[in-house]
């Protein structure tokens, strides 16, 4: 109870310093904050299903399109306010529904699986679009960036949250049943497929919405851009570095890329990378727990 | 002798005060972002490279004229990584945090479209260059402006008049998937339609086709007048090299964008001849007296030709900034207005808005012959008559 309580506080806590400092410290650092607390929101996302199974998807970025999509379709038709819940839903549905034929494969057959499903939506809508001559298309009218810095912190809060309460509930120790050893998880009366089903789904939700966010953010939406790979991999690679063992890895991950990134921004692009990939390699070889887990070494 | 020290050392002092107040004029702060890396990052170049000769010409003959008083330009410049949600925030910190005086164009329309947005929020004036797209017309007058002819809706009907003049009377058509490659397909078959050009084959293939055997087949069996290939720069060079390995021998190749760009002509040479490409600028037009110019500086800058598109564009658009300036100043609502209403001399002739839009520059062709680029449509500003094989 105590730790609820606590966990509750820092969230809000942490919430609240994002959205006020954020605005404070200027319009710029106001675009940084939506970044971060947009990384966060994803991640955070991405850990409720990946980091508790084991299942390392590289296709998190079809939620996000589709939240996007749904968004940019319809914004002329109905409030934006009920278009981030539909796109949140949108990206839940087609989690569910794929993830029966995708959660039979595991390991490397399912993150390849899943960055093909990614690539395959993509160009599927290309076609579409395509095909209705709408080859891109532009939105004028959203609302202001506080706006979406407030919706957008809300949606990080909530996937953190969401991320903690369903680590240490029966559902999400079931997931880490699944995660140790599946066939043992089943012997003991695990609904493996159910629970990895809903997890999925779970986990697309959020980052449905987050695009939803994101897309009133740009004036142009074009589907290659919304449904890019890089964001699949961004993802990934801030939860290797943060540490997907609770819920404050995806916040330390997103940290510390989207702090590398503004830091290095006006000294060298080019360096950034390095200095990505550099840590990626140093942090798998000697700290594959993360962030999370040197922290966690240094107080024990 | 120590009086002579002294009065040496006075003079010294007085002629640096009174060097002083010409260098010490505050710079000119231009923000922009560009792809240096990504996946435009190969295009981009061609832009960039004619915003830094432009800076250094500008400061070589003294500064950049503000409204009487001449200052230094200084660039402030960010890599988008080819993201144009990046590039917006970037145009963001520019505007808030770097507090530029003046804002110049990213590379490419899902660029410029995320920074329509931007300059429309902070009602921040910017000249763009590099987009083409009909939905630049969406985009609310008054805070960005596109000094390209080169849109799908008057390709199309232009290049099937143009087609049909030179007797071509069948064609085939490729076409990338990508958004300028599709807007402007749905122009072009209604237009060849229309005028009585009769369509061979129309088929699309990914960004990231990486054979096109298949396709050029296809193209080889139907035997038409003329080949169409809506590409964009990669696939360019795939198309080339392999319709000359397969032996294309339409009558015509018609290419929508790669063979301006000097690497285009360098990797197939005596190839290239013939080709026809979309640019409406050509240092061979005699009437645009600063054409031939910005060509010879830009080859003595950079040891190669300008993009006749891209680069010429860019180098257009602060010509376009660097008047209204000279005319307006820094105040950004009088910077809008004298771009707006001015009537601006450029490498491309004399430019002049409508609404978001160039209303003087016509939408024009260009074909390589020999070691040229010569404008072959329309006839009005045409450098050479179109040659077919």
């Amino acid at each position: 109870m105590r730790n609820t309580l606590s966990i509750l506080c820092v969230t809000l806590a942490f919430g609240l310093a994002l959205y006020f400092g954020g605005i404070a410290a200027g319009p710029y650092w106001q675009l940084v904050a939506l970044n971060l607390a947009m990384w966060i929101a994803l991640t955070q996302s991405w850990s409720l299903f990946s980091g508790l199974t084991g299942y390392v998807s590289l296709g998190h970025v079809v939620a996000y399109g589709l939240g996007a999509y749904t968004m940019v379709i319809l914004f002329r038709e109905w409030p934006v306010w009920v278009l981030i819940p539909i796109g949140g839903a949108v990206a839940g549905l087609f989690a569910l529904i794929v993830a029966l034929p995708v959660l039979r494969v595991r390991g490397p057959y399912f993150v390849i699986l899943t960055f093909g499903l990614a690539e395959l939506v993509k160009f599927v809508l290309l076609a579409v679009e395509t095909a209705l001559g709408q080859s891109s298309r532009l939105m004028f009218g959203a609302p202001g960036a506080q706006t979406l810095l407030a919706w957008m912190v809300a949606l990080a809060a909530l996937a953190t949250l969401l991320r903690h309460f369903v680590g240490v509930s029966v559902f999400g120790r079931g997931l880490i049943a699944i995660r140790e050893d599946e066939t043992a998880a089943e012997t003991i009366g695990i609904p493996i497929s159910r629970y990895k089903a809903l997890a999925f789904a779970l986990s697309a939700v959020i980052p449905g919405m987050v695009g939803a966010v994101m897309a009133l953010r740009s004036t142009y939406f074009e589907v290659l851009q919304v449904f890019s790979p890089t964001i699949s991999f961004t993802i990934v690679t801030m939860a290797i570095i943060g540490g997907a063992g609770d819920a404050r890895g995806p916040v330390l991950g997103a940290l510390f890329l989207v702090a590398l990134s503004e830091i290095l921004r006006g000294v060298s692009p080019q360096l950034y990378l390095i200095f990505l990939g550099i840590s990626l390699i140093g942090f798998v070889l000697f700290a594959p727990n993360g962030l999370t887990g040197l922290l966690r070494r240094k107080t024990s | 002798m120590k009086r002579r020290h002294l009065l040496g050392l006075a003079a010294t002092a007085a002629m640096t005060l009174a060097a002083l107040p010409a260098a010490a004029a505050d710079p000119v702060r231009i923000g922009y972002t560009m792809a240096r890396t990504g996946l435009f990052a190969a295009a981009a170049p061609s832009q960039e490279q004619a915003y830094t000769l432009w800076q250094e010409q500008v400061n070589a003959r003294g500064g950049l004229n503000v409204a009487g008083e001449m200052r230094p330009v200084e660039f402030v410049s960010y890599d988008d990584e080819s993201d144009p949600a990046k590039s917006a925030q970037l145009y963001e910190r520019l505007i808030t945090s770097d507090n530029v005086d003046l804002l110049i164009a990213p590379w490419g329309t899902p660029h410029h479209l995320n920074l329509a947005g931007v300059a429309e929020t902070y009602g921040f004036p910017v000249v763009g260059n590099t987009a083409a797209s009909v939905a630049i017309r969406e985009v609310a007058p008054g805070n960005i402006w596109f000094p390209t002819s080169a849109i799908p809706d008057r390709i199309g009907p232009e290049l099937a008049a143009m087609l049909s003049e030179a007797g071509v009377g069948s064609v085939s058509i490729i076409a990338n998937v990508l958004p300028f490659g599709q807007e402007n397909l749905g122009f072009l078959t209604p237009a060849l339609e229309a005028a009585g050009i009769e369509i061979r084959m129309s088929e699309n293939y990914p960004p990231d086709i990486s054979d096109m055997t298949p396709l050029i087949t296809q193209i080889k069996a139907a035997g038409a007048d003329a080949v169409i290939a809506l590409t964009y720069p990669a696939d360019a060079f795939l198309y080339a090299g392999q319709a000359r390995e397969l032996g294309v021998e339409a009558k015509l190749q018609f290419m929508l964008i790669g063979p301006t760009i000097d690497a285009f002509h360098k990797a197939f040479g005596p190839a290239a001849d013939g080709i026809v490409t979309l640019a409406h600028w050509s240092p061979e037009q005699a009437a645009w007296p600063r054409a031939k110019p910005f060509f010879d500086a830009y080859v003595a800058r950079w040891g190669q030709a300008p993009d006749y598109l891209d680069s010429a564009l860019a180098y257009m658009s602060l010509e376009i900034l660097e008047q209204a300036v000279a005319k307006a100043g820094l105040d950004r609502d009088a910077l809008r207005e004298a771009i707006a209403t001015g009537t601006f001399d450029t490498i491309n002739g004399e430019v002049r808005f409508d609404g978001v839009q160039n209303a003087v520059t016509p939408t024009a062709f260009v074909q390589r012959q020999g070691d040229k680029m010569q404008l072959v449509w329309p006839a009005a500003i045409a450098t050479a008559p179109l040659t077919m094989r």
